[in-house]
Order: C-alpha cells, then structure tokens, then sequence
C-alpha cells in the first residue's frame, strides 16, 4: 500500500523528513486555495472577504474556536477509524455506521439506566458506545473473515442499514413525542460528559479524543502489535511467511476502528446532544474519509488535519450565512488538497 | 383477476426500478473487465442525477439531460484511468477521492446554478412509451413493451454486450487485458487503450443512471437521491460475476426487493416500516456471502498494469 510508505521515511532523518513531507502539503493548500479563489472570484464574490471568513471564523472568537473543536472531535476519530484498517490495506467504509449503532448502544445505556449516578453512568455510556460500534465493525470483519467478503461494500452497505435503525430508535423506540425531527429523549444527566468550558460549552470528549489519537499513533507506531498491522498492509505475503496472521490482523484492525467510531457517536451523545437525533453524524464519513487520505494514513498526521479540515468547515458555514457563498465549495478546496498531495508522491517517485 | 393485474403491475415495475442497477452494473462491469475497479459509483451517480436535473430543468429535454450526464459521468471515468492506468495511482484511493468529488458537487452544483433555495423545480418525469404491435401482446406486452425508452435501452445494452464479450474477437481482447495483462500486451492487445476506453464508458454509463433517478418518479432533485445504489450496482456486479447477462438478473433480483420494501410498506402488514427500507442492503449482504465464493472476478481486478517494468503495481 502506498499510502504508508511515508511513515518508514520519518523515522531516517525526522527534521528533513518532516520538512519534505511539510512542503508538499503547504503548497497543496495554496494550489487549491488559489484554484478555487479563482472560481469564487469568476462568480462574482469578494475572494479575499470569503477566505478571510472560511479560514479566520475558527480564531476570531471564543464560540468559534469551541465550534472548531467540536467538529474536530468526531472528524477525528471517523478519520482514525478509516485509517487503521487502511493500515492492513482495508478500506473501512462504514465508520458512519458505526457511529450511528455507537450512538445508538450509548443513549440506550444512556436511558435505560437514567437514574445511576454519573460515575457509573458515565463509563457505561461511553463504554456501550465503544462496543456497540466495535460489534458494527465486527460484522463487515467477521465476513471478511469468513466469506472472504469485500470489506469495502459490506461496510458501506451496513451504514444504510444502520441509517434504518436510527430512524426506527428515534421515531418509535424512545420516541420524544414533542421534537418534529425523529430524536430521543434525552438520556440520564448522569451520563453526560462534564464540562471543560461553560459557555460556549465545550465538553470533555475533546481530552478523550486526544487521548484515543495518541493511544493509536503509539500503537501503530511504537509496539509490535501495530509493526505487525502496518506490516500486513505493506506485504501481506511476505506477512503470512513470517507468522504474521494476517487474517486476523484485518479482523482486528475493522473492531478497532468500529470502536472508535462508536466512541464518536457515544461522545456527540454523551457531550453534545445528550440524546440520539437522527441525523447527528452530519457527513462526518465523508470528511473523515478525505482527512485519512489527504493524511496518507498517517496516524500522526491526522490530528492535525483533521483540525485543519474542521477550521474549512466552521469558516465555510459562516460563509454560506454571511455571504451566500455555497457551504460545498470547501468541499473542492478539500479535494484539490488531496489531489495535489496524491500528485505530490507521483512526482517524487518519478525522481 | 385483480391480483393477477397486481403482478403484472409488479414485475412492471421491477423493470422500471432496474434500471439504475443495470446501467451502474454494466458500467462498473466494462472497466472491471479490463482490471480498473471503480469504486466511486456512488459519486458518479450522485454527480449525474445532480446535472442530468439542471440541464434537463434549462433544456426542458430530457434526452439533452442524460447526455450531459452521461458525459460528466465519462469525465470521472477519464479521471479514473488517467489516475491510475497513466500515473499507476492505487485504484481505491483514487476511486474513494473521486467518490468525495461527486458527492460534494452533487449538492453545490444546484446551489451555484439555482441559488440557496428551499425547494428545488420540478422537471418532467418519464413517459411510457409503448411499442407498437408488441406491447398489444397480452400481460407481456403490458410488462415488457409498455415501459419509458431507459429501459429498452438498459436491457437492450445488456444483450449488447453479452454478444460483444463472448462473441467478437474484440470482446475477447478486452476480457483478457483483466485476466492477464502481461499476456495480453504480449499478443499486441493495447492494455491501456482498452483500459481509458471501457472505464470512460463505464463511467458514462454510471453518470446516466444516476440522471434516471430524479425523473423516475420524484421528478427533483434531493440530495442523496442515490441511497446507496452506487455501492449496491459494485456488490452485484461482483457476484454478478462480471457478466453482463448475469448483472441484468441481479438487477431485476435488487428491483424486485426495493419494490417488495415500498409495497409491503405501503400496505402495512405491522413490521415497522424501518425493517423493509433495510431489506435491500441486508440482501445484498446476503446475497455476498453465499455468492462470493463461486463468483468469477477477473485476476488483474484493482490492478495497475506497468509497460515499462511489465509489472503489476
């Protein structure tokens, strides 16, 4: 898999690796920035007004910067939970999925057990999150596994399952009869994240993320568990000579990813909503998708850009409000980024 | 004889909602063939349901509709190939990047040509268009020859290509640029060009299913309109087989459940509505697991093939 050949040159010279991995990106962005100023100014907008606005929103004030974290919460793990499989060379499409039966399994435990007090209340819900999405993950694994079954389409397939099954919890199960959207009622207090920041709030789902970000880049990076998942996804033959079960490496790495995808649906639960709202997991796949790739499945590098992407898209709602600029146009900046950043290695294995 | 006019008002319309399967399918067929394996039919079909709307809202045709459709989706299929068969790019990350290009210009496109606007127009929805002297054949007629020209089109494509694979040389040529390109090249079969060719058609033939879709019954646009059946037209083809006969049954099979979910669901029958609109994609699931096995993929499927190593990447 070439996307992870990155990692192996990190480690031979880190400050001229890091630079020669910098460079290429700054001047994706700046391709694409310019790319795309070019199409906003064709259309007769004030180019300079809309980037100030997509990239400046995040800084300028308390609620943005808080704004800009609590979409780089779930960005972040959907990202984590596409890139470990991509690891092993499997493409994790259905961290939508997860995050959905995720949310699902935690405003369950959420309801059901709304009197617990909070510091039992709390870890289950977080906890049920976490396996109701690692047993979503477990079942496009599970085929994998058995059937040989494309991970890619069974993944995928399940999130328009789970789309069916959110509907059905939020409009018939725990239906709140006053909400016009399908949404829940709301789970035991218990069971909500504490606080790291009144107004705006700002939870502590942030500290668990983080948290998760740095286990995976330790895991992935510096144990043997995680030298034999990358080394599945480089060669799996040459893997499976060397005692590497590589079968099995899959399996794992699609359970994890499940998992923190289900974190992310427990957190947005837990912290943010505090009950299950259809739709709550936005187009967080797709952007999560995009911030594993524009990566190249880095696991050190997806913090980052994952904070980067949730800055575009904080700065790109307040500039379809404010200046009916359509929100999707950060979508193309989004997709040239990665495309020059994709050309980039073209151009360096030409060399 | 009521219910038999109810079947036959089925199996009618299993036709009608195949179409987007059979034309995906086929489409995600030609490029497999030749070893691209495109996974970003989900954006294609998205991209052209989004523009085979607008053109056809500006041109009131929409015959000029599809074939802008049909043209945005064969420039995906350009991309695609240029990607991955010109600069060896790995063919699913390439596939999912171009899936992201759709499906963020699915929802831009009608915003930048219509404004940010609440609810979109309507355009025309398909007629019928009966055949004459067939469609006066009894029950037959009514399901076969009594249906709008997308699906003479779709089932005509597949006998099409049936013959073309398994009884032209051309045809030959083609299966083993993705049985064996090494071998292949050797002959003096240009891998590369049957490549370009069969992905940008495929593509072509993705973007116009993805245009069916708003003038099947909906007659607008809504984002996400394709639900799935992008993933759903890669899922069959592969136990599908990669065979164009094969890929148009399925289809009628996927048709068959998705019009099973909307009656079934119109007619109550006490399961909670959310279980039938599943019943598709666990199918398709299921359909997977006892079909994989004996489902024949081309060997160089996903593939880059490099000349001037003559070495797969």
């Amino acid at each position: 898999m070439s996307v992870q050949t990155e990692q192996v040159s990190l480690k031979r010279s880190p400050v001229r690796a890091i630079l020669g991995q910098f460079i290429p990106y700054l001047v994706a962005v700046l391709v694409a920035f310019v790319a795309v100023g070019v199409f906003i100014a064709l259309m007769g907008f004030d180019v300079f007004k809309a980037y100030q606005t997509i990239l400046f929103t995040s800084f300028r004030t308390q609620n943005g910067i808080i704004q800009t974290l609590l979409k780089f919460i779930p960005l972040m793990l959907q990202a984590l939970a596409f890139t470990i499989p991509l690891a092993t060379g499997k493409f994790n499409i259905g961290g939508e999925g997860q995050m959905i039966v995720g949310g699902i399994g935690a405003t369950a435990v959420g309801i059901l057990f709304s009197n617990l007090p909070g510091y039992i209340l709390l870890p289950m819900v977080i906890a049920a999150g976490i396996i109701a999405g690692g047993l979503w993950g477990l079942i496009p694994a599970w085929l994998l596994y058995k059937f040989n079954i494309n991970e890619i389409l069974s993944t995928v397939l399940l999130n328009f399952v789970s789309f069916q099954m959110i509907d059905f919890v939020a409009s018939e199960v725990w239906k709140d009869p006053v909400a016009g959207h399908p949404t829940t009622i709301p789970i035991g207090e218990g069971g909500w994240l504490p606080l790291l920041w009144d107004t705006p709030p700002l939870h502590a789902g942030l500290i668990l993320a983080i948290l998760v970000a740095i286990g995976v880049y330790i895991y992935t990076n510096r144990t043997t568990g995680g030298y034999e998942l990358i080394a599945t996804g480089a060669n799996p033959r040459a893997s499976k000579v060397f005692g590497i079960d590589v079968q099995k490496m899959f399996l794992l790495s699609l359970i994890l990813a499940g998992g923190i995808a289900g974190l992310s649906g427990a957190i947005e639960v837990s912290g943010y909503q505090h009950r299950l709202i259809k739709d709550f997991q936005s187009n967080f796949l797709v952007l999560g998708l995009i911030i594993g790739l524009i990566a190249k499945g880095n696991n050190l590098a997806v913090p980052f850009v994952a904070f980067f992407i949730a800055v575009l898209e904080v700065g790109a709602s307040a500039m379809q409000r404010t200046m009916a600029i359509p929100v999707e146009m950060v979508y193309i900046v989004e997709a040239l980024v990665l495309l020059f950043v994709l050309l980039s290695d073209v151009v360096r294995r030409r060399r | 004889m009521e219910s038999l006019g109810q079947v036959v008002n089925f199996l009618k319309l299993v036709l009608f909602y195949a179409v987007p399967f059979i034309l995906a399918g086929q489409g995600t067929m030609l490029a497999g063939r030749t070893g691209v394996f495109n996974v970003a039919q989900e954006g294609i079909m998205l991209f052209g349901s989004a523009v085979g709307f607008l053109i056809t809202y500006y041109t009131g045709s929409p015959l000029v509709g599809v074939l802008a459709a049909l043209l945005s989706g064969a420039m995906f299929g350009l991309a695609l190939s240029y990607f991955t068969t010109t600069l060896k790019m790995d063919q699913f990350v390439i596939g999912l990047a171009l899936f992201f290009v759709g499906f963020g210009l699915h929802t831009l496109i009608p915003k930048l040509a219509l404004g940010i606007v609440p609810s979109l127009p309507r355009i025309p929805t398909l007629s019928e268009v009966p055949i004459p002297l067939l469609s006066q054949i009894p029950i037959l007629g009514e399901i076969f020859f009594k249906q709008n020209l997308f699906v003479y089109f779709a089932v005509l494509l597949s006998i099409f290509l049936w013959f073309f694979m398994y009884r032209t040389k051309a045809g030959l040529e083609m299966r083993s640029v993705g049985e064996n390109p090494l071998a292949a090249d050797s002959l003096g079969i240009n891998v590369a060009v049957w490549r370009y060719s069969m992905t940008i058609l495929g593509g072509a033939l993705i973007g116009m299913a993805g245009a069916y879709l708003p003038m099947e019954f909906a007659g607008t646009f809504t984002p996400n309109i394709v639900a799935g059946r992008g993933w759903i037209a890669i899922a069959l083809t592969f136990f599908g087989g990669f065979a164009p006969h094969t890929i148009l049954f399925g289809s009628l099979f996927f048709a068959g459940i998705d019009g099973l979910a909307s009656r079934v669901q119109v007619g109550g029958f006490g399961i909670p509505y959310q279980f039938l609109l599943m019943l598709p994609y666990l199918a398709t699931i299921l359909v997977m697991v006892f079909s994989f096995k004996r489902a024949r993929v081309p060997a160089f499927l996903g593939q880059n093939y490099d000349r001037e190593t003559r070495s797969m990447t």
